[in-house]
C-alpha cells in the first residue's frame, strides 16, 4: 500500500508518537497513511521525511505531529497542558488491526463499559446509558458530547469506590479524540484522557493514548498500567469488528440512541468526505464519490 | 457454496459454547443453547459488527461481548442492556443461516431450500483442519469435493468424514465412525494430514 | 505475604495472578512499568531478576523469578489438595506442559509483542511456531477429550492447565484465531469455569 490520495485525511495533523520516544541523533522509521517516513530528531528541533520531501513538523503537548498535506485547521488547543498540578502521562503506543475510525468510535462509546471494561468502568448490573448532549461546534470544527453519566466501579486508578462519573467527549479531528472526566480526588476538575491515532494503513492503526491528570497518590506505573488495561480490553473487541474498515454506508449497523455521538461523528465524517479507513461504499453513484 | 455444509463436529460445541468456524472464506459461528439445539450464524452482530463468536451463552440466547445485545433462537434481537425498557424492533436480528444436525456433525445451509441430509448416528472422532486444497484431501479420500460425506474403510473401522473448505489451500475434516477404533482412526487422520500437508511443501 | 511485581498486560504475569486467584491466596502486587517505562531492565529491578523478565515473586524472603518455577512454588506451599502440583505419576507430565508453557509456546508471546508493541522480531516466523505448537497442544486436547479428559493431565486442573492457558487465549493478539483448533476452544472454556478464575486485558470475563 502506498500512501493515500484522500485529500480529506491528507490535509489533518497526526501523531507519530511521544517526542520522548524520539531520541537526539537517532533515526527512527515511522508510517503513516500507507506511507513509510524517517523522523530525525536533532538537537534544535525534529525532521520528518518522506518519499524524499520534508513534511510540516509541531512538538504540541509532548508529542510529535506532522501532515502529509495543509491542514485547513490549527492544532487542536489544549489548555489542561497549562495546568502546572497535571500530571502528564504517556501510556505507550499500542498497534490495532482495526482502522483508526473504530478506534475514536469505540473511545466514544458508552455502551460497552459494562461488558469489555467488567466491574472497572462498568458493571452488568447498571449497563444503561442515559440521554446526553451532542453538537458539531462548526467556529472550531469539534464534535462534542456532553452530559454523559455513568455509573463505574472503578472509574481511575485511585478510586476505593464505585462512583456516577460524568463525561464529555471532544472530537478534535477524525483521527484525535479526548475526554474529560471527573476525578476520585478532585469533583471540581476534569481529568483529560486523550487517544491520538496514527493510521499507518487503512486496516492498521497505533493509539497512543495520553492523560493529564489530577492524582496525587498514584504512580505513573500505575496510571500507566490502568490506561493500558482499559485500552487493551478494548482491542480485542476493535480486531474483532467487520468490517475492520467504518462502514458510513446507511444500514451497515444499527445504530441506536446511546450511539448519538457515533452517529455525529460518522455524519461528520461523511461531510468531510474521508475515505481512508472507511468501507467502500456502494450506495453511491459514482458522480457522488469524494475526489472521483 | 455447496448446499448443505458438515462444519464440526456436535460433541465439540456443547450446551453454551461458541464457536468460530470459516466455511469457504465467511466467518460464521456455532452456539448452542442449554437447550441443546445448535444454531449456525454469520459471526457479526448488526449492531457494530462484533463477532459473535467472542459472545457468551446464557440459557437459550446469545449475548454480544461487545455491548451485550441479546438474541434468542430465531436470531432476533430481544435486549439491549443501554435502554433497558426498550422493546427492540423486530427489524434488528442477526442473519442465520439454516443449522441441522445429523450424523453427529452440526451442518450449515445459505438459503435452508433443500431438507438437510439424514445420516445414522455415529460417534464422534475428530474434526481436524489440513493445511491443503479440498481437492487434494477429497481424492486422497478416494472421493471427490463433489460429495459433502466421504467414506473411509480401513482397518480402524468405517469412518464418515464430513469436510468443509476454510479457503482455497485449507481444509476442515469432521470424522465420525461407526464400530471405529477411536484411538487408530484418529492416529489415521493424523497421518493422512501429515502427508498431505508434506505433499503440498514439497 | 507474597508480593507479585506484576505487568497488567504480561500473560507470564497472567499465569501467576490466575494460580494465586485459584488458590485463594493473600498477595499484594506492585506494578512494573514493563511498557513504555522498560522499569525491568532498570538496576534496581535487574537487583531481584539479573534476566531482566517478569514476573518475580517474592515470599518470605524468598525472590523467585520464572512464571513456571513460581506456580510450582505457590502450589507445593499453599495447595492443601496436592493436586496441582501432583506428586504421583501426574508428576512428569505436569513438567513436560510446563516446559512447553514456558518454552514452545512463548512463540506466541513474542509475535503477541511484535504485533501489538511494535518490538523487532520476524513475524511470520513466530507465528509460523505458534501454530505448531497450538497444534500440538490441540491434537493432545482431543486425544484427552476422547479418553473423557477435560484436562491436560489427569482427572483435574494442575499448574500445568495455568501455565499453558494465558498464551493460548492471548494468540488473538499475535494474529491467530482458534478457528483451526477445537480441542483447544473446548479446553479453553473449562479453564475459564474454575472457581476463582480471572480475566485479563485481551482475556474477556465473559465468555
Amino acid at each position: 500500500m502506498s500512501l493515500t490520495d484522500d485529500r480529506a485525511a491528507l490535509d489533518q495533523w497526526y501523531t507519530l508518537g511521544a517526542l520522548r520516544d524520539f531520541p537526539v541523533g537517532a533515526e527512527t522509521p515511522s508510517r503513516l497513511l500507507g506511507e513509510d517516513l524517517t523522523v530525525r530528531r536533532l538537537s534544535d528541533g525534529v525532521e520528518v521525511r518522506a518519499a524524499g520531501r520534508t513534511l510540516p513538523v509541531r512538538t504540541d503537548y509532548g508529542h510529535l505531529w506532522t501532515s502529509f498535506g495543509t491542514p485547513e485547521h490549527a492544532l487542536f488547543a489544549l489548555p489542561e497542558s497549562q495546568e502546572p498540578d497535571r500530571r502528564w502521562i504517556h501510556c505507550g503506543p499500542v498497534r490495532v488491526r482495526a482502522s483508526g475510525l473504530r478506534l475514536v468510535e469505540n473511545f466514544l462509546d458508552l455502551a460497552h463499559f459494562p461488558y469489555v471494561h467488567t466491574d472497572i468502568l462498568g458493571s452488568e448490573a447498571h449497563p444503561e446509558v442515559a440521554k446526553y448532549e451532542v453538537e458539531q461546534r462548526r467556529d472550531v470544527d469539534e464534535l462534542w458530547a456532553t452530559k454523559c453519566e455513568f455509573y463505574q466501579p472503578k472509574a481511575a486508578a485511585a478510586s476505593d469506590e464505585g462512583q456516577i462519573s460524568k463525561y464529555m467527549y471532544r472530537v478534535v479531528s477524525p483521527f484525535n479524540v479526548m475526554l474529560y472526566k471527573t476525578p476520585p480526588t478532585a469533583p471540581d476538575r476534569w481529568d483529560v484522557i486523550a487517544l491520538f491515532v496514527q493510521p499507518l494503513d487503512e486496516a492498521v492503526s497505533v493509539a497512543h493514548a495520553f492523560m493529564l491528570v489530577i492524582d496525587e497518590t498514584s504512580t505513573d506505573a500505575e496510571l500507566s498500567a490502568f490506561q493500558q488495561m482499559i485500552f487493551v480490553q478494548d482491542k480485542i473487541v476493535l480486531e474483532n469488528q467487520r468490517p475492520s474498515l467504518l462502514p458510513l454506508q446507511p444500514g451497515r449497523e444499527t445504530p441506536t440512541r446511546a450511539d448519538l455521538s457515533s452517529v455525529l461523528y460518522r455524519r461528520w465524517l461523511k461531510e468531510k468526505q474521508l475515505r481512508f479507513g472507511t468501507e467502500p461504499r456502494t450506495d453511491l453513484q459514482s458522480t457522488d464519490l469524494p475526489n472521483a | 457454496m455447496a448446499d448443505w455444509i458438515p462444519i464440526a463436529l456436535g460433541r465439540d460445541v456443547p450446551d453454551g459454547v461458541t464457536r468460530a468456524v470459516i466455511v469457504d472464506g465467511r466467518e460464521v459461528m456455532i452456539w448452542r443453547g442449554e437447550d441443546g439445539v445448535a444454531h449456525v450464524w454469520e459471526d457479526r452482530c448488526p449492531h457494530r459488527g462484533m463477532r459473535l463468536s467472542l459472545g457468551f451463552v446464557r440459557s437459550n440466547a446469545l449475548n454480544c461481548l461487545y455491548h451485550g445485545w441479546q438474541y434468542g433462537a430465531g436470531a432476533n434481537c430481544l435486549r439491549i442492556p443501554a435502554h433497558p425498557d426498550l422493546t427492540v424492533p423486530p427489524t434488528i436480528r442477526a442473519n442465520a443461516y439454516a443449522a441441522a444436525e445429523t450424523g453427529g456433525m452440526v451442518w450449515m445451509s445459505a438459503d435452508g431450500a433443500s431438507p438437510a441430509p439424514l445420516l445414522p448416528e455415529a460417534t464422534p472422532v475428530i474434526s481436524l483442519a489440513i493445511e491443503a486444497a479440498p481437492e487434494r484431501v477429497l481424492a486422497a479420500l478416494g472421493s471427490s469435493t463433489a460429495h459433502p460425506i466421504a467414506a473411509l474403510p480401513g482397518a480402524a473401522g468405517l469412518l464418515q468424514l464430513g469436510w468443509h473448505r476454510v479457503h482455497a489451500a485449507k481444509t476442515m475434516l469432521h470424522a465420525t465412525g461407526t464400530g471405529a477404533d477411536i484411538a487408530a482412526a484418529t492416529a489415521q487422520l493424523r497421518a493422512l494430514r501429515q502427508n498431505l500437508e508434506q505433499g503440498a511443501a514439497a | 505475604m507474597p508480593k507479585l511485581y506484576d505487568y497488567v498486560l504480561s500473560g507470564s504475569c497472567y499465569k501467576v495472578r490466575l494460580l494465586l486467584g485459584m488458590l485463594g491466596i493473600a498477595h499484594e502486587t506492585q506494578a512494573v512499568d514493563f511498557f513504555p517505562g522498560r522499569e525491568h531492565k532498570r538496576p534496581e529491578f535487574l537487583a531481584l531478576n539479573p534476566l531482566g523478565q517478569l514476573p518475580v515473586l517474592e515470599d518470605d524472603g524468598l525472590v523467585l523469578r520464572d512464571a513456571q518455577a513460581i506456580l510450582c512454588h505457590l502450589a507445593n506451599k499453599h495447595d492443601t489438595s496436592g493436586n496441582w502440583l501432583p506428586r504421583d505419576d501426574r508428576f512428569g507430565p505436569v513438567m513436560l506442559w510446563l516446559s512447553f508453557a514456558g518454552g514452545e509456546l512463548m512463540a506466541i508471546s513474542g509475535a503477541r509483542m511484535i504485533a501489538m508493541l511494535n518490538y523487532p522480531g520476524d513475524l511470520v516466523a513466530l507465528q509460523a511456531k505458534a501454530r505448531t505448537a497450538l497444534r500440538l497442544l490441540d491434537d493432545h486436547l482431543a486425544d484427552r477429550a476422547q479418553a473423557g479428559g477435560l484436562w491436560l493431565v489427569g482427572p483435574t486442573p494442575t499448574i500445568a492447565d495455568i501455565a499453558t492457558f494465558p498464551y493460548v487465549a492471548l494468540s488473538h493478539d499475535a494474529g491467530i484465531g482458534h478457528e483451526d483448533y477445537p480441542a483447544i476452544n473446548l479446553w479453553q472454556r473449562q479453564v475459564r469455569k474454575l472457581p476463582g478464575f480471572v480475566g485479563m486485558p485481551g482475556v474477556p470475563d465473559y465468555f
